[in-house]
């Protein structure tokens, strides 16, 4: 299997606090042309800050993180992100949050209203691009957020816990979403979760990460077929065994 | 489906907290100035005439005032040194707010300054201002104005440009955003509440500082209407230009809550 390596982190470390604290160090991880990764591990461990590493948005103290061959340095704009808090505008209607990217882009205002459109319907926005996000719940924010990033037709999507803030009910819907989303067109996706069901769901592999100092324990190929569903990976027959793994690593517990 | 649902309920619930409510408000906030009015009137008579009249005396010193013309003159002066006072204090404040909010060693310069004139009671340097502008025309009332309205609106700007959401930011970076776009997409929008709340608090602000400078600068406007009539006791009439700038703090409250919701329409669901 010689599928090109999209990103690749080569021994990154990070330290907060005048070097201080070590968030992370002699990180290697590579994410593969068109695949979903999932990274997953305890809360504090540092998986947001990686994230924002990987995008330029903050400095690594050694090593380098290289995307289609290109050191990173500041945010590129073949890299889209969603956040966790969704980062809409509260004085920016849906379609105007939606454009946001492909407006700073300065492509021709016809292609903007064209992809504006076409995302919206994607995440099935429609009947809501004049509303502003207070009118929308949170589910429907995020899927404004979801919009923005694809609407710049990015070649790898960054997700920091988009689904973290959101209920039980609402996260499983957007979990199906993006899965759909994904499989009409799958494009490399580094997705962080804390979230062992989520995180194998939507992951074609796993990495688990130690808590600080984050460290790689293990990464896990998740054996189950494409297209799924949430329903459709938990009723699967690898589930609770690949569930079960997970857990032992995030939780640093010895195998049974 | 949650959002079919959504889009089908939106509008009927808008409709049904539509009008009635506000009604509401308007019968109390009426009603309420009816009953003020009604128990001065009736209460007024058995105070000294020289020191209370009732509304309805009030109302015939209006018309007097304004067949004399002398009530359109007065208002239009103070106007004027309102109006211009007013504008001048909106742009360095904001200027200033902006600059000194967005830029460190800007903050350092202009803090101590500020915080120095603030301290001081502004109407002590309204003698000051006359003496500077010579007593002459409209300048020393337009500087005392607008030295009462400039505070507010610097401080409330600057808080604005430093108060701006981190997240929001990082959001603008991660797309790549240029120093121009982050102003007009982020910084400027973001502040843009706290510059109406400070151009909220100038206009009361303001009004107090243009009666003052007519009080000790011009000895023309309202302000001196109200002095030339009560220095003769005839507090009907000197009540008129008082009532005057209360209407004139009404009408400009009122222009600010429409341009906010012209410039700033995402603020609506606080009302």
């Amino acid at each position: 299997m010689a599928t090109p390596i999209r990103i690749s982190v080569e021994h990154v470390t990070k330290r907060f606090a005048a070097g201080a604290v070590t968030v992370f160090e002699d990180l290697d991880l590579a994410v593969r042309d068109g695949e979903a990764l999932c990274i997953l591990g305890p809360s504090g461990c540092g998986k947001t800050t990686l994230l924002r590493c990987m995008h330029g948005l903050a400095e690594i103290d050694a090593g380098r993180i290289v995307i289609d061959g290109v050191e990173v340095r500041a945010p590129s704009r073949k890299v889209a992100m969603v956040f966790q808090h969704f980062g809409l505008m509260p004085w920016k209607r849906v379609r105007e949050n939606v454009a946001y990217g492909l407006e700073l882009a300065r492509i021709p205002r016809a292609t903007i209203d064209e992809r504006v459109e076409h995302y919206i319907e994607m995440v099935g926005l429609r009947g809501f691009e004049r509303a502003y996000p207070y009118a929308l719940s949170g589910g429907m924010q995020q899927r404004v957020g979801l919009a923005r990033a694809l609407a710049v037709e990015p070649d790898v999507l960054l997700m920091d816990e988009p689904f973290g803030s959101l209920d039980a009910l609402t996260r499983e819907v957007l979990q199906n979403e993006l899965l759909r989303i994904y499989q009409e067109r799958p494009r490399t996706m580094v997705f962080i979760t804390h979230s062992i069901e989520e995180a194998i769901a939507l992951g074609d592999r796993v990495v688990v990460l130690s808590s600080r100092p984050a460290r790689v324990r293990e990464v896990i190929s998740v054996d189950i077929e494409r297209p799924r569903t949430m329903a459709s990976v938990i009723a699967h027959d690898r589930f609770v065994d690949l569930r079960d793994r997970c857990s032992r690593l995030v939780l640093d517990r010895p195998a049974a | 489906m949650s959002i079919r649902e959504a889009q089908a309920s939106a509008p009927s619930a808008a409709r049904r907290r539509g009008l009635s409510p506000r009604m509401g408000d308007w019968t109390v906030r009426l009603g309420s100035i009816a009953v003020v009015l009604l128990v001065w009137e009736f209460l007024a008579p058995s105070w000294n005439p020289l020191i209370i009249r009732p509304p309805s005396a009030i109302a015939v010193a209006f018309v007097e005032l304004v067949e004399s013309g002398e009530l359109q003159t007065a208002l239009l002066t103070s106007l004027r040194a309102f109006v211009g006072g007013f504008i001048i204090a909106v742009v360095i404040g904001v200027f200033l707010g902006v600059v000194t909010g967005r830029w460190r060693t800007a903050f350092n310069a202009f803090d101590p300054l500020v915080s120095a004139l603030y301290s001081v009671p502004s109407v002590a340097l309204i003698p000051i201002i006359g003496f500077m502008f010579k007593y002459q025309g409209d300048a020393p009332r337009v500087a005392a104005v607008a030295l009462f309205c400039v505070f507010p609106v610097l401080i409330n700007t600057q808080q604005g440009v430093r108060n701006v959401d981190r997240g929001l930011l990082e959001v603008a970076r991660a797309f790549n955003t240029s120093e121009r776009r982050l102003w007009t997409d982020v910084i400027l929008p973001s502040a843009t509440p706290f510059v109406l709340a400070g151009i909220r608090l100038a206009i009361g602000r303001g009004l107090i500082g243009m009666i003052v400078a007519e009080f000790l600068i011009g000895l023309v406007g309202l302000g001196y209407l109200i002095i030339q009539y009560g220095n003769v006791f005839r507090m009907d009439r000197a009540f008129v230009p008082v009532i005057t700038v209360a209407a004139m703090g009404i009408v400009f409250m009122g222009l600010i809550q429409w341009l906010e919701g012209r410039v700033a329409p995402w603020l609506r669901r606080e009302q």
